[in-house]
């Protein structure tokens, strides 16, 4: 994917900005790839029920071959292994993947370092829809708390943008101006429900700083397409995204489409945020720290940032989520304090090692 | 734990006794030492009781205090009468104002107050005694401390000596079971995220004293536990606490449709059970009738 677009660029005067690195890119683009793969194995073996790795290849060649092997391990060993580890790791790949490609949208195209997924109301209204699922009565509430939570985070950037729009433009400082004070409004009402929610608030802080702890195979399959194919879209249009940072009206000269490109981008990672958020939760921090990283090792082309990004958000969450369910097991901990407390130091060390503009 | 009982029954039976022959008109309690070690004066017997948590009320009124309690909590639903009281707020977030308005003479707390609630109302001159009983033993200390403050001995070594024998009753049969006899059980307070109630809590020393093992042997206090760790130690009776103040039945709901719990022992079994939160997370005196019900449930061939 990201070779054709490199086919077509036609644009000299954009890529001269960056350095040429482009192979040691596709490199690393393959590198990451293949490191998802094996943190999938890896973190496929841990957990708070000790399987030994041999134990474990032996059940994925039962399981996944059709090499017919004599089951040595007990039965709930296959269980905690399919349908409790590899979905749930599953979905944290996928949502750190959906986090991590939509904030660098949101960074792209507001020119904003601070952007993040939630920036514009993804989170406050998803929140919002939650909580409001929560009080329902509570034969209710299985399937609509993430429904609501997928409604409430559409529908808060859909007001955000509507009241942003001026004319046929979308001016961005606007956007985010009405996105946080939406944003505010939104949170106070959440706040008041949790205060009157009682004994329901434990699981509503437990939603709120995001959890994988239930997650099953109809969570992955529910999230996947979403998230599959805002992330395509967004791949993309990384060239447009690259051309806008110049300027706008510069962007448009050049023969882009601008507002058209913001549409389809604002509600592309729109899209894959709510999706991501529906299920787990609100997971902070690998929308920011993830687009950031990558940009300090590879540089700020968005045809490689947003594959890398991809990958380097899957390989995170999966990483910080199983971290939330072996540091204290038993017992667990909420993955978004886990992405917050490993991400930000390492994210400050590498702001200290490379000093030099991230923009 | 058994023996301790005994002990205290022995005590406080003679402690009935001496009361009954001395016929001393109730005296003030004087100084006390509440559950947050905390060094109380009670001047004389309280006649206006705040209470700020549903174990405290229950307690009250067990004692027959009921006319005396001039403030609950709204979480305050047994017995009846309880909800017609004026309301002081939720269960950690009290009103001051409200209190103070009540003029009570006594306030009692428990140690989610304290670093809070507690000095707030000292400080405008409340006497607070804080009850905060995590086992079965500690109820019944909670309720002759009570006893004691409120000048109510004689009922509350009455109520200690029921509840001590219904106690026992259930240790006769469940303390010298082996390990082996005694099922592993998963106690489930909440579903999503799935919840626990590990060492030191109220509900573990229930499941000991029917003589099961908690699976949550390693973790201290409710919190949440990981479902691979559920499946993997294969528990053989899940009880699912139901009706935690909204009265529906969730967590055992769960239990029932989670495909992936349908192998452990309690499912093959059938042996999933429902047991109200209030009786089971309260420690009051009908955590007593939690004990009853959790043993017929771990040992039905004990308790008919």
């Amino acid at each position: 994917m990201a070779l054709e677009l490199l086919k077509n660029v036609t644009l000299p005067k954009t890529a001269t900005i960056y350095p040429i690195r482009w192979r040691s890119r596709i490199y690393a683009i393959v590198g990451l790839a293949l490191l998802l793969g094996i943190t999938v194995i890896v973190t496929l073996a841990v957990g708070s029920t000790h399987i030994t790795f041999d134990t474990l290849c032996r059940v994925l060649l039962a399981k996944l071959t059709f090499i017919h092997a004599e089951p040595t391990w007990a039965s709930n060993i296959e269980t905690i292994i399919f349908d409790i580890r590899l979905p749930r790791l599953l979905l944290a790949g996928l949502v750190g993947a959906a986090l991590a490609v939509a904030g660098t949208t949101y960074q792209g195209l507001f020119r904003n370092p601070l952007a993040d997924p939630y920036l514009i109301g993804v989170a406050q209204g998803a929140a919002l829809g939650a909580v409001i699922g929560f009080m329902l009565p509570i034969s209710w509430q299985a399937g609509s708390i993430p429904l609501l939570a997928f409604i409430g985070a559409i529908l808060a950037v859909a007001i955000v943008y509507s009241i942003a729009r001026v004319g046929k433009t979308l001016p961005m400082t606007t956007l985010i101006l009405a996105g946080v004070a939406l944003g505010a409004f939104l949170a106070a009402i959440t706040s008041y429900l949790m205060i009157a929610s009682g004994d329901k608030l434990h699981g509503i802080i437990s939603w709120l700083l995001g959890t994988f702890s239930l997650t099953s195979w109809w969570q992955v399959a529910m999230v996947t397409p979403y998230i599959f194919v805002g992330t395509i879209i967004i791949w993309l249009h990384a060239r447009p995204l690259n051309v806008m940072q110049l300027d706008e009206e510069q962007a448009q000269q050049l023969g882009i489409n601008v507002e058209q490109v913001k549409l389809i981008l604002l509600g592309a990672a729109t899209m894959i945020t709510a999706a991501a958020v529906c299920f787990c939760g609100i997971i902070g921090f690998v929308g920011i720290i993830i687009p950031h990283t990558v940009r300090l090792i590879w540089g700020p082309d968005h045809r490689f940032l947003l594959p890398l990004a991809t990958f380097a958000g899957a390989i995170f969450l999966i990483l910080s989520d199983t971290a939330a369910r072996t540091m204290l097991a038993p017992t667990e901990i909420p993955v978004g304090i886990i992405t917050a407390f490993l991400g930000a130091p390492f994210f400050l060390y590498l702001l200290r090692q490379k000093k030099r503009a991230i923009f | 734990m058994s023996h301790n009982i005994r002990e205290n029954l022995c005590i406080l039976g003679a402690l009935a006794l001496f009361l009954c022959f001395s016929c001393v008109p109730q005296s003030p309690p004087g100084n006390i030492v509440d559950g947050l070690g905390r060094s109380v004066t009670i001047d004389k017997i309280p006649q206006r009781i705040v209470s700020l948590a549903p174990s405290n009320t229950e307690i009250l009124f067990a004692l027959g205090l009921g006319d005396k309690v001039v403030g609950v909590t709204e979480y305050c639903n047994y017995p009846q009468e309880a909800k017609t009281k004026p309301k002081v707020g939720g269960f950690s977030t009290v009103d001051i104002e409200k209190v103070v308005s009540l003029e009570p003479d006594l306030v009692l707390a428990t140690q989610i107050h304290g670093k809070t609630v507690i000095p707030a109302l000292e400080k405008l001159g409340l006497p607070v005694v804080a009850l905060t009983p995590g086992s079965l033993n500690e109820v019944l200390d909670s309720i002759t401390l009570v006893g004691k403050i409120t000048g109510q001995s004689r009922e509350a070594s009455k109520l200690i000596n029921d509840l001590g024998t219904r106690i026992e009753a259930v240790a006769d049969k469940t303390q010298n079971l082996s390990p082996d006899q005694k099922p592993r059980v998963f106690y489930i307070t909440w579903h999503d995220p799935l919840m626990t109630a590990g060492t030191r809590t109220l509900a573990d020393d229930v499941i000991g004293s029917a003589g099961g093992q908690n699976i949550a042997f390693d973790i201290s206090g409710d919190k949440t536990i990981n479902l691979e760790t559920v499946i993997y130690r294969d528990p053989q009776v899940i009880i699912a606490s139901v009706g935690m103040g909204t009265g529906e039945d969730l967590p055992w709901q769960y239990v029932q449709t989670e495909t992936r719990l349908k192998n452990t022992q309690a499912l093959l079994n059938n042996r999933v059970y429902k047991i109200d939160g209030d009786l089971i997370h309260r420690p009051g005196p009908r955590v007593v009738d939690a004990l009853e019900q959790m043993a017929h449930f771990i040992h039905p061939e004990l308790f008919k």
